[in-house]
């Protein structure tokens, strides 16, 4: 008996896929009803994103678009990663046309993997720089955020400071903050040193900042500048757009942490300060690819790039396009000048040695 | 009924928990493959820098969140099921709601009172001119996972250790006092022994969200064994070496776990008569019902009632800018989704439940392990599986879809809501299974045995003796795969249709830009929303004598 029992489990087993079949299907066609509106339709215009941005001004500004052309946008935002992942997985099938991302990193990485294709647009080449945009034109970056020092007023003279190597000089042992080498603005910085300075130097640099740092790496962008004016540290690597945040805070406790601190660009003399894009790229599977490419035109147009850029307060990448008052207020600055593309191909290697290094 | 049509209906439970688990499994199969994968560069760059330190921290943060979880949770459970004191029908229920929040917004929220613009600081600062040490108020730190994990989470415990104390026959309690045993001496030698297969099922919960979680500890900056499996996945683009080291975790875990079960053996503690009631509950009079309400108090207040104060002013800031009508939606959408998913989730762990406690053989347990394969893995880990699983799927239906509709687009199921429902009740059926499992462990089956002997089916016998017998640990088991699907992130996040939010990823979003202030408003609804359901339940399981 129990071995009767035992074989029809076994049956059952090999039965629970077909039924599973037959069960889904059932149900399929409802769903299609319901979900062919955004994505099925061949008749009426969509484009579909995939995207790591998730700013209230972008929203209004997808539905200016959607005004303006009539075409629909569809969007699902996520983290980067998932979502590269998602694309490799749906693979030719996927019904997205566009992958937005707040790093340059990333957008090589999908492209590395085949999930871009090149677009090309006298519209893009004229609005993005070519130090912002992919060799191949399969990104384009849109905004610009600069990742600069922030210092505490009362403490630090400017006049100190002056590059990233200078702050693993030993005057500033336990003086530095940074946040966790698992996030990608600081992979970012140490791919681009990398490509500026060399691997060995590089490594050099990470630790030597390792040796000054004033704690444990932990906590936000925010925390660090917190951190400042608490006194645990003096310096603090961050990127702009949090200062900003920082800045225009809700809370006044933090708007009063903001004007304790100073802002300095780095490296104005020498290889100038360490830029990263938020940005776009089409994908290989795109079903809508002149409606991606129409909205990437949208957004890196004058008239977008104001309210796209001063969304998170970040810098246009549209040349065109003056930035906003505030980071006027903080003046001009030198950015470093390789292709963004660098930055991608050697984050590896950055993360590589961050860990050799000991920077958690 | 004759014996051929009572072993019918047994099979049918047999072929449904087969099933079940076939669904389980199969989004897994592509997972558990990558473990046979040759290790590549990035294996053996985490392996020598990173890992040693890396198990060093998450074996401290388990061990300590488990005692804690498991002494406040058992603790609690007792004192609300045997004592009576001011307040304790409120405690009752409100213990639940720490599990409300999720552990990532606790931890923002902490570290928002403590830091330096925090509330405590600022005071001390503002108003008294005192400046303190910013490091005496660090919760950055492995100390501070511990307590946002045990804070947030020791109702895991509570709940499904209270469901079996609730109604346990109060025989073994009432002797132990009648021999004069003081309430330590019986919550040592005999509640912690009869529950403990349902402190354990809670505790299991426990480490498992905490072998997950990835949001608490990287922003605390403490590196566990998720920061490698992200390290991998996010730093080097490694999706392979990712789902690899998740596969290394989810045997550690799952052997562990089978190596339990072998040690607790087959002492079984359930209904020893059919007298079934409920503990006559001594009263605390004076200081001691004062000291009962004092630690509730306390215990609801960290894991609540602060960090809610907190995000209410947080929320009062941000309100304007940020609430609008579309929260509605959200609102909706959470509900929904949460909703379908519980009840899906109901359904197949009773089932499961009732085939394995019926069956006792390597089938059964087996069963039971599969249970809680997809709680074992970072939710972000099994969307990959399961997006694999829904693509293959689609493409293989694609004939059907063309036949309904000529223009139809291939990825009909993984672009709906179907793929999201799906991954939940695979993600959170352990939640719930636990709870059902110590349901059924308390109700025992002497009673399904006299009900066959009577010549009911199982079938019947489950409806007409089973079910109503369980229902608290029914009750509790959605409550709490309820509240974990409402606030679940990484699974909503990636595998959601377009266009589609709910309140966790709208909080997800002003979360990860930093903006904790603005994220307060949907963080609050998804707590409201929770402690509906949880007060809703409570008086369900309230009118039904529980």
């Amino acid at each position: 008996m129990k071995k009767r029992r035992f074989a029809g489990m076994l049956a059952v087993l090999t039965l629970a896929g077909a039924v599973l079949t037959g069960c889904s299907a059932t149900s399929s066609t409802t769903v299609q009803t319901e979900s062919s509106s955004p994505q099925g339709e061949k008749t009426s215009q969509v484009v579909n994103i995939y995207s790591d941005r998730h700013y209230e001004t972008d929203k209004l500004l997808l539905e200016e678009f959607s005004k303006e052309t009539g075409i629909k946008v569809n969007v699902i935002e996520g983290k980067s990663d998932e979502l590269i992942e998602r694309l490799a997985r749906e693979g030719k099938d996927s019904q997205a046309d566009l992958l937005v991302t707040a790093d340059v990193g990333r957008l090589h990485r999908a492209k590395e993997q085949g999930l871009l294709q090149s677009a090309e647009s006298d519209t893009l080449s004229k609005n993005v720089p070519e130090n912002l945009k992919d060799k191949d034109n399969q990104w384009y970056g849109l905004t610009v955020r600069a990742r600069v020092l922030v210092y505490a007023k009362d403490r630090v003279d400017p006049s100190q400071l002056s590059t990233y190597e200078d702050l693993t000089d030993p005057k500033w042992k336990k003086k530095i903050l940074v946040r966790s080498s698992d996030n990608i603005y600081n992979q970012s910085l140490l791919a681009s040193f990398i490509a500026v300075n060399g691997e060995e130097k590089a490594k050099a640099w990470a630790k030597g900042i390792v040796d000054n740092m004033a704690r444990t790496p932990k906590g936000s962008d925010r925390d660090q500048a917190k951190a400042v004016v608490a006194g645990e540290g003096d310096v603090a690597i961050m990127n702009t757009y949090y200062y900003g945040l920082l800045l225009n805070s809700s809370d006044s406790e933090e708007v009063k942490v903001a004007k304790q601190l100073g802002v300095f660009f780095p490296n104005q003399s020498t290889t100038g300060t360490h830029i990263n894009v938020s940005g776009a790229g089409v994908t290989a599977s795109a079903k809508n690819k002149e409606n991606a490419i129409k909205l990437v035109e949208f957004l890196s147009s004058e008239k977008a790039q104001k309210q796209f850029a001063e969304a998170n307060f970040e810098y246009p990448a549209n040349p065109a396009v003056e930035p906003s008052d505030l980071l006027k207020s903080w003046g001009t600055f030198k950015p470093q000048t390789i292709n963004l593309t660098k930055l991608g191909e050697n984050n590896n290697n950055a993360v590589q040695i961050f860990s050799q290094v000991g920077w958690k | 009924m004759s014996g051929s049509s009572i072993k019918r209906s047994f099979n049918l439970w047999g072929m449904l928990s087969a099933f079940f688990a076939a669904l389980i499994i199969l989004p897994n199969v592509d997972l558990f493959g990558n473990l046979f994968v040759q290790p590549n560069e990035n294996w053996y760059h985490i392996k020598t820098y990173l890992l040693k330190d890396y198990i060093t921290n998450t074996l401290v943060i388990i061990g300590f969140t488990g005692v804690f979880t498991v002494l406040i949770g058992s603790g609690m459970a007792w004192l609300i099921s045997a004592y009576d004191f001011p307040g304790r029908r409120i405690f009752n229920w409100a213990l639940i709601l720490p599990l409300t929040i999720p552990p990532y917004i606790g931890a923002y929220t902490y570290n928002g009172i403590l830091n330096y613009t925090g509330v405590v600081q600022r005071g001390l600062r503002n108003v008294l001119e005192v400046q303190v040490n910013p490091k005496w108020l660090d919760i950055m730190n492995i100390q501070g996972a511990i307590f946002i994990f045990a804070v947030f989470l020791f109702p895991y415990v509570y709940t499904v250790t209270r469901a079996f104390l609730t109604n346990q026959s109060a025989s073994l309690i009432e002797n132990a006092r009648l021999l004069g045993k003081n309430s330590l001496e019986i919550f040592v030698q005999v509640v912690l022994p009869i529950s403990r297969g349902a402190i354990l099922g809670g505790m299991t919960l426990v480490i498992f969200e905490v072998l997950n979680d990835y949001g608490v500890v990287s922003y605390f900056g403490v590196q566990t064994f998720s920061t490698a499996i992200f390290k991998a996945w996010f730093s080097m683009g490694d999706i392979d070496t990712a789902v690899k080291l998740s596969g290394v975790l989810m045997t550690i875990v799952i052997s562990v776990l089978l190596l339990e079960r072998g040690l607790r053996g087959r002492k079984k503690y359930s209904y020893t008569t059919s007298k079934v009631r409920p503990i006559v509950r001594t009263r605390l009079r004076g200081m001691k019902g004062f000291w009962a309400f004092f630690v509730s108090f306390i215990f609801l207040s960290l894991g609540f009632i602060i960090p809610v104060l907190q995000l209410l002013v947080w929320s009062t800031l941000t309100f304007k800018k940020v609430f609008n009508i579309a929260f509605l939606k959200l609102l909706g959408n959470s509900v929904v989704v949460a909703l379908v998913a519980a009840l899906i989730i109901l359904g197949v762990a009773v089932i499961i439940a009732n085939f394995s406690r019926l069956q006792e053989n390597w089938v059964g347990k087996l069963f039971t392990k599969v249970t809680l394969l997809g709680y074992s893995i970072p939710g972000a880990v099994i969307s990959i599986g399961v997006i694999l699983f829904f693509v293959d799927f689609d493409r293989k239906l694609e004939w059907f879809y063309k036949a309904l509709n000529p223009n139809s687009i291939t990825l009909v199921l993984s672009s709906s809501v179907v793929m999201l429902i799906f991954a939940y009740s695979v993600r959170f059926l352990a939640v719930g299974y636990q709870s059902i499992e110590a349901g059924f462990e308390k109700v025992g089956k002497k009673f399904f045995e006299a009900s066959r002997m009577l010549g009911n089916g199982v079938t019947k016998t489950f409806f007409r003796v089973d079910l109503p017998m369980i229902k608290p640990a029914v009750i509790s088991a959605f409550a709490l795969t309820f509240v974990d699907i409402v606030k679940e992130l990484p699974l909503t996040l990636i595998l959601r249709p377009y266009n589609f939010n709910t309140l966790a990823t709208k909080t997800y979003e002003y979360a990860t830009d930093e903006m904790i202030h603005e994220a307060a408003i949907p963080a609050l609804l998804i707590i409201l929303v929770s402690i509906t359901s949880v007060y809703l339940l409570n008086k369900l399981g309230e009118k039904e004598g529980i």
